[in-house]
């Protein structure tokens, strides 16, 4: 009796270190990544505290971002449209995906989404996590699913291997692709401009840079606010419409009368990268965004009082518009787009 | 020893309730059937496209003539309430056991079974129309079946940029010059019940009183639910009246009326929750 007891015991602290040794062979150092957090920038997004990125998912996320297998066809990957050096844009009017098939409208740029509360020109996402799905399945995007995504991936050595590195095992699953993703995009933190530089008192504004400042603030900037350059609200700013019938702004989204062609206030960090402008590219440069609001905008029974209340329009100066243009600039980022 | 006697004796327990309940002739549980009927008042609706001369034509209260090409809803959430008031909910967690698309195109989508129905005496039956904010999500993993049946190419009953599928899908025309209308629902809401924090929720509970009670046993009883798209406009909360455009109170293309637009049609197929909780369904009789 003894004996098999001790036999039994045996036995056990064999497996016992067994499985001891194997969980020390997983457990991967995956320490959180402290994001840098620019000074003035509004509060974080609240479910980035469920999702804080890690070393490895980012890297994970970085790489699943790249993987033109998430559509059908294996041709568009998120980076197609979102790429780095034009600030995560395309250039395209409308976003174009698989078989060339063009999408209701353009590419919002990817930049500090860590402290945005809405997600999408028309705020239809509030959390990063729920965003990846929907490229996915978009028709007009990558018309796959996500389970063809990880039929297509599950047997890749790399991907297992990120997997267990960024979430303890090898286990690929919808929810890990999602946080991963996000974890990455929280790390798209823009804030090194030469307009930081200037507030940092590290650099200086041109005469003409500073005059377009100053403009920017008494004409611009009601909307354009915080260090995100934008107050995140949603405006029907009365800009050429789209005549698709799947277009009705925020309106689809909210079923708020006052929101119907409203369109989030995009931020203007590194806009000198991504024309065109417009929820779906209805200006080719920032000149012609300048042009139409001084000469004046399109009525809406919801058009923003800003408009409404000044003649449906913002006056202003040739000069004034070069200054404003010389100040855009210096909210391009190089460091950001990759060009070191 | 003495728990292998306890187990022992469980097991010849647990054998003999088996054999009890499996002698027994009437059956502990039975199909009931749910057909629908989708009707224009008392027709059932016939689709065709624009030129058709088959299509059943109806004319809103509105005055205005239309007629379908394609209609398709989903029903989930479903429950039986037995004559004491209990009850019975058929897989209501589980959108592969317990969803579907009415598919007027399809006649095999217009009978759905629920099987296993425990034996009773049922007097009234609930379901939802669309699906519930929290099932609402296309989750591919955890119902694999209703996600290929709602998403594939000849249903699209998916809202992708929403992340949930359409509640409603109605294609077909009106007027005299037969101009486009396309009537889809979903909901839009972020967030957990009750409060949400953006969007329309578009999911409606549905009520019905069966006509005389479905006794399930030895019989497998049949309730026939007609579902009357003349309420689509003409309906007990709103009478609309179709406008083709691009202004935020056209109406007759997706989307484009908005949410708060959409909101009127589903309050007239679904109710509006509170005074209306049948809309556009009755039950027109029940087989036993």
């Amino acid at each position: 009796m003894m004996k098999n007891i001790i036999g039994v015991l045996l036995l056990s602290l064999l497996f016992a270190s067994c499985s001891n040794d194997e969980s020390d062979m997983i457990a991967v150092d995956n320490p959180e990544i402290s994001l840098n957090i620019p000074s003035g920038f509004p509060q974080l997004n609240a479910f980035f505290s469920q999702n804080k990125p890690t070393k490895y998912g980012v890297e994970l996320g970085e790489k699943l971002f790249s993987e033109k297998r998430f559509s059908a066809d294996n041709t568009i990957s998120c980076s197609t449209c979102h790429i780095r050096a034009n600030a995560f844009t395309d250039h395209n009017a409308q976003a174009i995906g698989i078989e060339g098939r063009v999408g209701l409208r353009n590419t919002p740029s990817l930049q500090n989404l860590a402290f945005l509360k809405f997600y999408n020109w028309d705020g239809s996402k509030l959390q990063l996590e729920t965003q990846p799905l929907v490229p996915i399945i978009t028709h007009e995007e990558m018309d796959s699913s996500i389970l063809e995504v990880i039929g297509k991936i599950k047997d890749d050595a790399p991907y297992k291997d990120l997997f267990q590195k960024a979430f303890g095992d090898a286990n690929i699953t919808p929810d890990r692709i999602y946080k991963s993703i996000a974890q990455f995009e929280y790390t798209l933190i823009s804030a090194n401009s030469k307009y930081d530089k200037v507030k940092q008192n590290s650099a200086s504004f041109t005469a003409s840079e500073l005059q377009g400042y100053q403009t920017f603030q008494q004409k611009c900037a009601s909307c354009h606010a915080t260090e995100l350059f934008t107050d995140q609200s949603f405006r029907n700013t009365g800009f050429p419409l789209n005549t698709n019938t799947n277009e009705a702004g925020r309106g689809r989204v909210t079923g708020i009368a006052s929101d119907f062609m409203s369109f989030r206030v995009p931020t203007l960090r590194n806009i000198a990268y991504t024309a065109p402008y417009g929820s779906f590219g209805q200006f080719a440069d920032l000149r012609s965004v300048l042009d139409y609001f001084d000469n004046g905008v399109l009525d809406a029974d919801n058009l923003d009082p800003i408009f409404k209340d000044n003649g449906r329009r913002i006056p202003l100066t040739e000069e004034e518009k070069n200054n404003l243009i010389a100040f855009m600039k210096t909210l391009s980022d190089s460091e950001f787009l990759g060009n070191y | 020893m003495q728990n292998f006697k306890k187990y022992l004796l469980l097991s010849i327990a647990s054998l003999a309730l088996v054999s009890c309940s499996s002698d027994d002739d009437n059956p502990a549980a039975n199909n009931v059937t749910l057909e629908f009927n989708n009707t224009f008042k008392n027709n059932t609706i016939v689709l065709g496209n624009a030129a058709s001369a088959s299509a059943t034509a109806n004319t809103s209260a509105a005055g205005q003539v239309h007629h379908f090409s394609e209609l398709k809803y989903v029903i989930s959430n479903i429950r039986l309430v037995k004559d004491n008031g209990d009850e019975v909910p058929y897989n209501v967690n589980d959108l592969d056991k317990g969803a579907t698309v009415i598919d007027q195109a399809k006649t095999a989508t217009l009978s759905y079974v629920l099987g296993n129905v425990p034996s009773a005496t049922y007097k009234q039956i609930k379901f939802g129309l669309g699906i519930k904010p929290e099932q609402n999500t296309l989750d591919q993993v955890r119902f694999p079946n209703f996600y290929a049946a709602a998403g594939a190419n000849d249903t699209e009953m998916m809202w992708e940029w929403g992340s949930g599928y359409r509640f409603t899908k109605v294609e077909g025309f009106y007027d005299t010059d037969n101009k486009a209308m396309s009537i889809h629902t979903g909901s839009t809401v972020e967030g957990t019940a009750p409060n949400y924090t953006q969007g329309v929720n578009a999911y409606r509970d549905i009520t019905l009183n069966l006509t005389t009670n479905a006794v399930v046993g030895s019989k497998a009883p049949k309730i026939k639910i007609k579902a009357d798209f003349d309420k689509l406009l003409s309906g007990k909360t709103n009478t609309i009246a179709l406008s083709t455009g691009t202004g935020m109170n056209d109406n007759a293309t997706p989307n484009i009326h908005t949410a708060a637009q959409m909101v009127k049609f589903v309050d007239n197929l679904g109710g509006n929750g509170s005074s209306d909780i049948s809309g556009m369904f009755s039950v027109t009789s029940v087989e036993n």
